[in-house]
């Protein structure tokens, strides 16, 4: 029994450090812009399909399709924010939900069009099998991507608070006006914190096809996860989206064994309600 | 002033709509529309079935003798209505009750169709026919399960496939033979998501199952679209039932059989319940790591010349994929509606209706592996029925039970990967 | 003067359009444009005239779906009855779910909406006695003429029309009260607005509940005229954000916005998806999408402003920190 509760809290674990990864993104135009990107789970969608598009033309696994996810999604975020995000960010909050809902059927449509609506799947074992050790099972597909997801976070974190990039970025954040006369350039700073952001985010896709299903409309499914991850962990916080997925996902698999699978959504969202009541700003947010 | 131009809106917003009239119909050409998810999360489904639809129309608009007793095919047209081709108007309901509902409206009216087929997902169909019901124009849904279809006292709504009460009696009749055979089947687990497919039917499969003295009926329901799905093999490994039966759509379907793997669980017999298992991105994607999966289905290829395998070559040509149960259904559905429009020899709703009424339709006239096609007062079809299949080599499926039907004997226990 | 005249002209076409154009898609059209735009004022109260962007209004609608279908499916009762007990559980949502969650600031408020919606959508959708998964229906057959089940759209129309006026009747007078003016003091500033005494979470709550009730009417409108409702259509977040589409893409915060949304996005959505639909490529979305991209880029305030000499609202929000480069999205080019 408790060997059992292991396991699930293992996977719990590794489904949270996707959830983690997938989020860092979001977090960080979230956080730095004030930006509500509601084409985020669509990025994840897009990270997926150049990762199988990698594999079935050029027969290349993740150590080719990763890369080349973050660079496409990268190349994708400068476009999409010079093309659209410079100009929404001016605009209320309201116009900023409009663009990128907009951006995000854009998007899925695009790829179903050029794609259709199968169901996709990259083979079996891509990365490597299972690993087994003392009973416990642990996939190495998933254990790649739950390294991958603290890799990236330390790195976005000490990017953030430890290189002149990171300053510069946050003093954009923190007040447009006095970097630009401290001689930083707002356009160019968002720009780089877009591309870092949809890079991360393709990267994220690109790992969890190794494991998942590619659908067009797979960025339904794991957009609203990101949204209450980032929320729960603060926005614009690298560090407490981490917190907040390995939370989730510990939780999500932990009721969904104990009490049903078709509560533990609902566990999550009332836990998040309640959190949100006591400490308004997040895991680690700043008030 | 603001409202001079809320005016020019309103007006602009007008002539748009204005725009939305309906091609007036031709000469012998008889319009049938057809309601499907096009978009959305069952999107490929609409897309499946509508090159099955543009392939019966090809049957039913060309000659096609070598198809042998399969009515509408021999001649070109519609016999009964001189030689009149059949067009299919489709329509996306974009999995949305209210949209389809809307198109179903817009096809009635605008498009001016003799009757629709549709609608795939139960709550549309529930809504669409409601206005095919309104206007007098006969409904087939050769898809929708959900109970409360046929009981709602309408006279113009048909369905041809089998649904849960016959799946019930299927799966006993089924597992009693593997019983015989020498599996055991004392405990079955019910794995089911919470869609109103996957719930109703569990239901009815429990309730069933308890009537025919089935004990020891495990239910594990999970939400649909799952990210995750360890929970539920875990629970399954730990319960370690004889029988699971799984009742899942394409998403959760694939991630079941890879979480499977990766957990190391094989249960003795693993029996899918049609939808996710036969989508053919299914066995593309983890058909390998699901050998020996058994799952229901009214389609069965048969040997090569067979009017169904050429059917089957001739859809595979149009989209490129295996023809699957699903897709099957629908192309059954629209022969038979066809057939009725060919015997009521005219395009008016009621002849339409009254042909339906008298269908009879024999074995051998149908693509499906139903018992035939007969209506009872509610429009269920009574004689729909299913096979049993396996997916042995993880490749095809082949039909296996009954065994009058089977093409090779089902093999036990599930081989998994 | 000139304001009732084009008034006046707007409410005669409003009357006039089921004769101008007759045909039975045409009038449900109108239908669905006046029920559309009935929900996307009632959110405007909230959303636009507050400044609170809730993104969870569809619990409000479900509430009066829900009432109207389960008074007949439950009760054997007329779906009309629904509409009060919707709207009782719609004020009674908003106050338990207000009270904690509009404190909340700018997105974290958004997000609360969106786990509020969404618990409740998983609670029903498990809730064997609210149809679960498989949902509720209306009256097919109506038994007579309190059941609202017509064929024709010419009587919802109307009805709808009747609604939608007293919507905005209501939303008119709130920002001429006392109500008005704390709420646009509110967005401007909340800090300015309380230490100004104003009450200020009073009458953002207050505001909230006003745009709940409105909000459930449309969700019982909907079920009526559709016959039927399930968690997805009835309590899925899909619902929410395109009612909040319409009331940013006509002008959020401006009377006739959400009405302008309507008009535009509705037609839109059922003409694209009459059009390309059936081709099953997906391209309805693509159209779709790409126009609210396109909006949104070059006229983030919304149509209104775009057509209006002064469109741009007197009290323009900065409600973001980044808005303070604002580019007047209201000047006419």
């Amino acid at each position: 029994m408790s060997f059992v509760l292991v396991q699930v809290i293992i996977g719990g674990l590794l489904l949270g450090a996707v959830y983690a990864l997938f989020s860092s993104g979001l977090t960080l135009v979230w956080g730095m812009m004030n930006i509500v990107n509601f084409a985020h789970g669509d990025f994840v969608m897009l990270g997926m399909y150049v990762a199988y598009v990698v594999y079935t033309l050029m027969g290349g696994g993740p150590l080719l399709g990763a890369p080349l996810a973050t660079l496409v999604l990268a190349t994708l975020g400068i476009v999409v924010y010079f093309g659209l995000i410079r100009d929404i960010m001016k605009g209320p909050m309201l116009a900023q939900i409009l663009g990128t809902f907009g951006l995000a059927l854009l998007l899925r449509y695009s790829v179903f069009w050029w794609f259709g609506a199968n169901f996709l799947s990259m083979p079996p074992n891509i990365v490597g099998g299972t690993y087994a050790f003392a009973g416990l099972r642990i996939e190495a597909s998933r254990l790649l991507a739950g390294v991958v997801a603290l890799l990236v976070t330390l790195g976005l974190h000490l990017l953030l608070t430890r290189t002149s990039l990171g300053s510069k970025m946050l003093a954009v954040a923190e007040d447009q006006t006095a970097a630009q006369l401290m001689g930083i350039r707002p356009d160019t700073m968002q720009a780089i914190a877009w591309a870092i952001a949809a890079g991360a985010t393709g990267l994220a896709g690109a790992l969890i096809a190794n494991f998942f299903y590619i659908v067009p409309t797979v960025g339904e499914t794991l957009g609203i996860v990101a949204f209450v991850t980032v929320s729960l962990g603060g926005f614009g916080s690298v560090p407490g989206a981490l917190v907040a997925g390995l939370l989730i996902g510990v939780i999500e698999s932990l009721s969904g064994y104990l009490i049903g699978a078709i509560y533990k959504d609902i566990v999550v969202y009332v836990l998040f309600l309640f959190f949100l009541w006591f400490r308004p700003q997040g895991l680690m947010g700043k008030t | 002033m603001t409202l001079k131009q809320v005016t020019r809106l309103l007006c602009a917003a007008a002539m748009s709509s204005a725009l939305v009239s309906g091609a007036t119909a031709q000469d012998k050409v008889v319009k049938i529309g057809a309601i499907l998810p096009m978009s959305g999360g069952t999107a490929s489904i609409g897309a499946h079935a509508k090159a099955a639809l543009e392939v019966a129309m090809d049957i039913i608009n060309n000659a096609h003798p070598e198809l042998g007793s399969l009515p509408l095919a021999k001649n070109a047209g519609l016999a009964g209505l001189g030689g009149a081709k059949v067009e299919v108007v489709f329509a996306d309901n974009q999995g949305s009750p209210a949209t389809g509902q809307n198109q179903a409206l817009r096809l009635i009216t605008e498009e001016k169709v003799a009757a629709i087929l549709g609608a795939y997902q139960s709550g549309i169909t529930l809504t669409s026919s409601a206005i095919a019901e309104k206007y007098g124009i006969p409904f087939l849904t050769p898809e929708s399960v959900a109970a409360n279809l046929t009981e709602r006292g309408f006279k113009w709504f048909f369905r041809t496939t089998p649904i849960a009460p016959d799946f019930v009696r299927i799966y006993d009749e089924f597992l009693t033979d593997m019983k015989a055979a020498g599996a055991k089947t004392d405990s079955i687990a019910l794995v089911h998501d919470n869609t109103e497919y996957g719930t109703s039917v569990a239901n009815t499969i429990a309730s069933g199952f308890k009537e025919k003295g089935r004990g020891g009926v495990i239910d594990i329901a999970y939400a649909v679209n799952a990210t995750d799905l360890q929970a539920q093999v875990l629970q399954l490994k730990e319960k370690k039932p004889d029988v699971v039966l799984m009742i899942s759509y394409t998403s959760d379907a694939i991630l079941f059989a890879k979480t499977m793997q990766s957990l190391d669980y094989k249960p003795p017999l693993l029996l899918a319940d049609d939808a996710g298992y036969s989508d053919p991105s299914f066995i593309k994607a983890v058909g390998k790591l699901s050998q020996g999966v058994f799952n229901r289905s009214s389609w069965a290829v048969g040997p090569s010349g067979s009017p169904s395998a050429i059917i089957a070559d001739m859809y595979k040509k149009k989209s490129g994929e295996e023809m699957d149960d699903t897709v099957g259904r629908q192309m059954q559905g629209f022969f038979v509606l066809v057939d009725a429009i060919d015997r009521a020899g005219s395009t008016d709703p009621a002849k339409i209706q009254a042909a339906l009424k008298a269908t009879d339709l024999k074995p051998g006239q149908l693509i499906m592996g139903y018992k035939g096609v007969k209506f009872d007062d509610k429009g269920q079809n009574i004689l729909a029925s299913a096979y049993i299949i396996q997916l042995q080599d993880g490749e095809n499926y082949v039909s296996v039970w009954p065994k009058a039907n089977g093409e090779k004997a089902p093999v036990l226990p599930y081989k998994g990967w | 003067m000139r304001r009732w005249i084009w008034l006046s002209v707007v409410a005669a076409f409003a009357i006039a359009y089921p004769l101008l154009l007759s045909s039975p898609f045409q009038q449900r059209l109108g239908a669905l444009v006046l029920l559309y735009a009935i929900a996307a004022s009632a959110w405007n109260i909230v959303g636009g005239y507050a400044g609170q962007v809730s993104v969870g209004h569809v619990v409000f609608f479900g509430c009066g779906a829900y009432a109207a279908m389960g008074a007949y499916a439950k009760f054997g009762l007329s779906p009309l009855f629904g509409i009060p007990g919707g709207i009782v559980l719609a004020v009674g949502l908003a106050a338990i779910v207000g009270v904690p969650t509009l404190r909340l600031s700018g997105h974290y408020f958004s997000m609360a909406t969106i786990a509020v919606a969404e618990t409740m959508r998983l609670i029903v959708t498990n809730t064997e006695w609210l149809g679960a998964a498989v949902g509720l229906s209306g009256p097919t057959v109506p038994r007579n003429i309190f059941d609202l089940s017509f064929l024709s759209a010419l009587p919802y129309y109307y009805l709808f029309l009747a609604i939608l006026a007293i919507t905005l009747a209501i939303t008119w007078w709130m920002t001429n009260s006392r109500m008005g003016f704390y709420l646009r003091a509110i967005k401007d500033s909340e800090r300015a607005a309380r230490s100004l005494g104003a009450p200020a979470s009073r009458t953002k709550l207050y505001a909230y509940m006003l745009s709940a009730a409105l909000t459930s009417v449309a969700g019982a409108l909907y079920a009526m005229m559709f016959g039927f409702v399930d968690p997805e259509s009835g309590l899925g977040i899909l619902i929410s954000v395109k009612i909040l589409i319409m009331a940013a893409l006509g002008g959020a915060g401006l009377l006739f916005g959400p009405l302008v949304g309507a008009a535009i996005l509705v037609p839109l959505e059922e003409i694209s998806n009459s059009w390309l639909g059936g081709k099953g490529a997906g391209l309805t979305f693509v159209v779709y999408g790409a126009i609210i991209v396109l909006i949104a880029r070059f006229q983030p305030g919304g149509l209104l402003g775009l057509l209006t000499r002064r469109g741009k609202p007197k009290t323009d929000m900065s409600k973001t920190d980044t808005s303070k480069t604002d580019t007047g999205a209201g000047h006419a080019p």
